[in-house]
């Protein structure tokens, strides 16, 4: 929170927001989300990030489900695909397999992930197709107004679980190191300024990165995740961490009453366009070229 | 030797049980027929479990001119397990041939022979299979190689051409499978050559295609992926299912020659997401399924209604409900492929009738789809799929590489609409990368600028732009979306069909005209929207209408009542085979005498 130590003047700030360039890549819709959404924070983040990485608005995809963060891709100018509730990463596939030259982005919140479109993570893992995921992790249903989701606490009273929820929360962290996806972070909407840059990191990671966003909601969920616990609760991941170390990265996330935040695990492995190519190459008989270059590294 | 005929046709049923080499025995026989020139089309029936035994038949009818459909008598019967023949002798018609084993292993019970079921007008014909087989290759295995060369020498067809299918089929094994195969073939070309005939003769002289044109065999599905192919396919992304599967596979072996892709998902919901993305990202995408699979896909078809986004799906339809009949064929996804989904959410809906009609239909699908920014459902079913027949493919590719109306097309001011309201009802579309059209595609009903909008103005606006555009699908360039066969004017019966049982429908209306009735079919190939204008005007001339169709409810019979208000006579089956060309003639003659009484 060092930022927020000096005063900060509006036209200051203005000034420095127009001077930054990442503007252009905001929509001329207003987010719908309510005041102090965490999701406020990623839009800032992946505007902030695509500028850094200098990604042209015609070259990049978001794609998105059903839910509070699948509206995503209409508060940026870049091209969108706001899709069906849980189909975010086999459309995000189809638009990557389509045209490798894209940056793809497919963000959801944390039902759309793993309630109604768990069966679509480990695939999209293992195949290392090269886009970003990014969950908004609220740990509520908000869209539907605040019923319990698979990353809500145990003993969560909500609507649909007025008598406690029973089922205990997926660590969304372990699954994605154990489908096999090459890189795994972790951020919270509370740190805006790491959040950026962490989205800077999973986008130039070649092949599938998967980046986690603690996210409160503050509208349904007064009491778990919101702003005063997950202060209190987020660490930093110890600066010895290896993030070549799976297993080291599984420990990690295995602490989920002191959530770790920063970059769990990377690894470089051909991805889903390179097999294509290697395909191409064997189908045609002619050599791979470039492709086996990149797998050698 | 008996006078020649002059014109051909023969159908020859090989039945056998799984391992004797049954649908082997079928291939080479179709493959060489085809190769003399005949036109061939054959359909074979075999079990769902991989191992075991279980009862193989490959059907295959030669003829000289093109035949429609399969037919209910065989001309030739060559049984290679008695036990699974005995059946079907019944089906081979008066001066019919039944080949069988005449030196069997086993002793046979008093009346359980093959010999036992021969009807006197019938031909029996013994043949030493297991002996040749053993003279000639040392082995037994051959059995199914040597009723081939027999039935050569039987009707005097040129054994070159069967060596020639035998040498290419084990090409890719030791030598020593072709020449041992070939001498099996030819020890029993000789027998055959020799045996007493009566009066059946040699086949008469093939019709040979004409100049330039080559005629090569193709399955349903074999003709979906060259249409695929010449289309100009660039993303393809499947999930195993009964029938569908061969398109899968064949894609997977062929699309990456010509630079396209494919990937097999983990589910068919993945594999319609993908193909929306790839299609959203402006790729020609598709993929192909069965009914099952099809259930699956019906939400995400919905997507690519509301969002206009171009997409081609192959549904290869099998008995339902639910697993219902994986390996046999029934016509009762119609009305999944015409309404499934939420909301009101018309597509294109095409069925061809025959393996030609497969090749063209599936070209001309992603034309629709890029034209008409919609999904494309190409309705097949298992016995259209795999049944085999000789087709010419056209000498210059016939689709139009690319119908997409994109962004250079836009005319208005200031930003960019992706809705925008035109005269056809279709919106210039930008895809990612090109520059200055940024847009966000949604589920949710939009404003014109693709903006969530829920005013009751706007709704009505643009569920009627959806609608509207399809009208022109239509009068798709160098398209038939239906077509009238028979007597011109007014007939007696008329009879409307659509899919693959549209060749028995063919057949059966060819025996009634030539039983004096009046009598004219129509072909339905676009099933939505709906040829109205033309089904309506058919309907006018014909006296009473039949509607076969592989399904229990009639389902084009429910959407054409529904539709236009006006009575068919419904003739429904669900046996797991095709329609038999009996059943449907003996409908028509019912209503032409019930209109005469």
């Amino acid at each position: 929170m060092t930022e927020l130590l000096k005063p900060v003047y509006l036209e200051d700030k203005l000034k420095q927001v127009r001077g930054d360039g990442h503007l252009q890549y905001r929509s001329r819709s207003l987010p719908t989300w309510c005041p102090g959404c965490g999701y406020f924070s990623v839009a800032e983040g992946v505007a902030a990030a695509l500028n850094r990485l200098e990604v042209a608005l015609k070259d990049a995809v978001i794609v998105s489900g059903i839910g509070c963060a699948s509206r995503f891709p209409f508060f940026m100018d870049t091209y969108g695909l706001h899709t069906l509730h849980g189909r975010t990463l086999p459309v995000a596939t189809g638009v990557k397999v389509a045209n490798e030259k894209l940056t793809v982005i497919a963000v959801g919140g944390d039902g759309d992930a793993f309630a109604i479109g768990g069966g679509h993570i480990p695939h999209a893992a293992r195949r290392n197709v090269d886009i970003t995921y990014m969950v908004f992790d609220n740990g509520v249903y908000g869209l539907t107004k605040g019923q319990t989701s698979p990353t809500s606490v145990q003993g969560f009273v909500t609507p649909s679980t007025p008598y406690e929820s029973h089922d205990q929360p997926l660590n969304p962290l372990m699954m994605l190191l154990s489908y096999g996806a090459g890189w795994v972070g972790q951020a919270y909407a509370g740190r805006p300024h790491h959040l950026a840059d962490m989205i800077v990191e999973a986008i130039a990671h070649r092949g599938f990165s998967y980046l986690h966003i603690l996210s409160p909601c503050v509208t349904f969920d007064k009491t778990e995740m919101t702003y005063s616990n997950l202060d209190v609760r987020v660490r930093d991941l110890p600066p010895d961490h290896d993030p070549a170390d799976r297993m080291a990265a599984m420990e990690q996330a295995a602490r989920t009453a002191a959530p770790a935040l920063g970059l769990f695990f990377s690894e470089t492995r051909p991805t889903l366009g390179d097999g294509f190519a290697d395909v191409a190459a064997r189908a045609t008989g002619r050599p791979a070229g470039k492709t086996k270059a990149a797998r050698k590294k | 030797m008996a006078e020649q005929r002059e014109s051909t046709d023969i159908q020859f049923a090989v039945i056998g049980s799984a391992g004797d080499g049954t649908i082997a025995a079928g291939d080479i026989l179709k493959r060489a027929m085809a190769g003399l020139g005949y036109k061939v089309i054959a359909f074979d029936i075999y079990p769902a479990e991989i191992r075991g035994f279980g009862k193989c038949i490959s059907r295959v009818r030669v003829t000289t001119e093109q035949a429609y459909s399969l037919k209910r008598h065989s001309d030739v019967l060559v049984s290679l397990d008695d036990s699974y023949a005995i059946p079907h002798v019944g089906e081979v018609c008066d001066f019919g041939a039944v080949i069988y084993e005449a030196s069997p292993i086993a002793r046979q019970p008093e009346g359980g022979h093959i010999t036992a079921h021969i009807r006197p007008t019938q031909l029996p014909y013994g043949l030493n299979q297991r002996e040749i087989s053993e003279r000639a290759t040392n082995a037994a295995r051959s059995r199914n190689i040597v009723v081939l060369g027999y039935l050569a020498g039987l009707y005097d067809i040129d054994p070159q051409a069967f060596r020639d299918v035998i040498a290419d089929k084990f090409r890719s094994k030791a030598a020593i499978v072709t020449t041992s195969n070939t001498a099996a073939f030819d020890a029993a070309y000789e027998v055959g050559k020799t045996v007493f005939k009566l009066d059946q003769g040699s086949l008469g002289e093939p019709v040979h295609a004409r100049e330039g044109e080559t005629a090569t065999m193709m399955t349903g599905n074999g003709a979906i992926v060259r249409g695929c192919m010449d289309a100009g396919l660039d993303t393809f992304f499947g999930y195993p299912i009964t029938p569908a599967t061969t398109i899968l596979e064949r894609l997977a072996a062929e699309l990456p020659k010509h630079g396209g892709r494919v990937l097999q998902t983990e589910d068919e919901i993945s594999a319609i997401s993908a193909t929306i993305g790839a299609g959203y990202t402006g790729a020609r995408a598709a993929t192909a399924t069965s009914g099952p699979g099809l259930a699956l896909m019906a939400e995400m078809l919905g997507l690519g209604v509301m969002g206009e986004i171009p997409s081609v799906v192959f549904v290869s339809q099998r008995g339902g409900p639910s697993t219902g009949l994986p390996t046999k064929t029934e016509q009762s996804d119609l009305n999944i492929a015409v309404f499934g989904g939420a909301g009101d959410a018309q597509r294109i809906v095409l069925a061809p009738t025959n393996v030609d009609g497969c090749y063209r239909t599936a070209g001309k699908a992603f034309e629709m789809a890029e034209k008409y920014q919609t999904p494309v459902v190409v309705l097949l079913d298992l016995y259209l799929s795999n049944r085999y027949e000789t087709v010419v493919p056209p000498a210059k590719n016939p689709f139009a590489p690319s119908m997409n109306k994109g962004l250079d097309a836009w005319r208005g001011e200031g930003a960019y609409q992706r809705y925008q309201k035109t005269d056809d009802h279709v919106s210039p579309r930008a895809v990612p990368g090109d520059e200055g059209g940024m847009h966000t595609v949604t589920g949710l009903e939009h404003s014109e600028f693709g903006k969530p909008s829920d005013l009751p103005e706007n709704h009505m606006a643009m569920s009627a732009k959806r609608h509207e555009k399809l009208k022109a699908a239509l009068t798709h360039p160098d398209f038939t979306i239906c077509k009238r066969f028979g007597d011109e004017g007014p007939v007696d019966v008329g009879i409307l069909g659509w899919g693959s049982t549209f060749g028995e429908i063919l057949e059966a209306m060819f025996a009634a005209q030539a039983a004096g009735i009046r009598c004219s079919a129509m072909k339905v190939v676009m099933l939505s929207p709906l040829p109205e204008q033309q089904i309506v005007s058919f309907m006018d001339d014909c006296g009473a209408v039949l509607v076969p169709e592989l399904n229990y409810e009639g389902q084009l019979a429910n959407l054409i009542s529904g539709a236009l208000g006006r009575p068919v006579t419904r003739l429904n089956r669900v046996t797991g085979a095709p329609m038999q060309v009996e059943e449907i003639l003996a409908e028509i003659r019912r209503l032409a005498q019930a209109k005469a009484a």
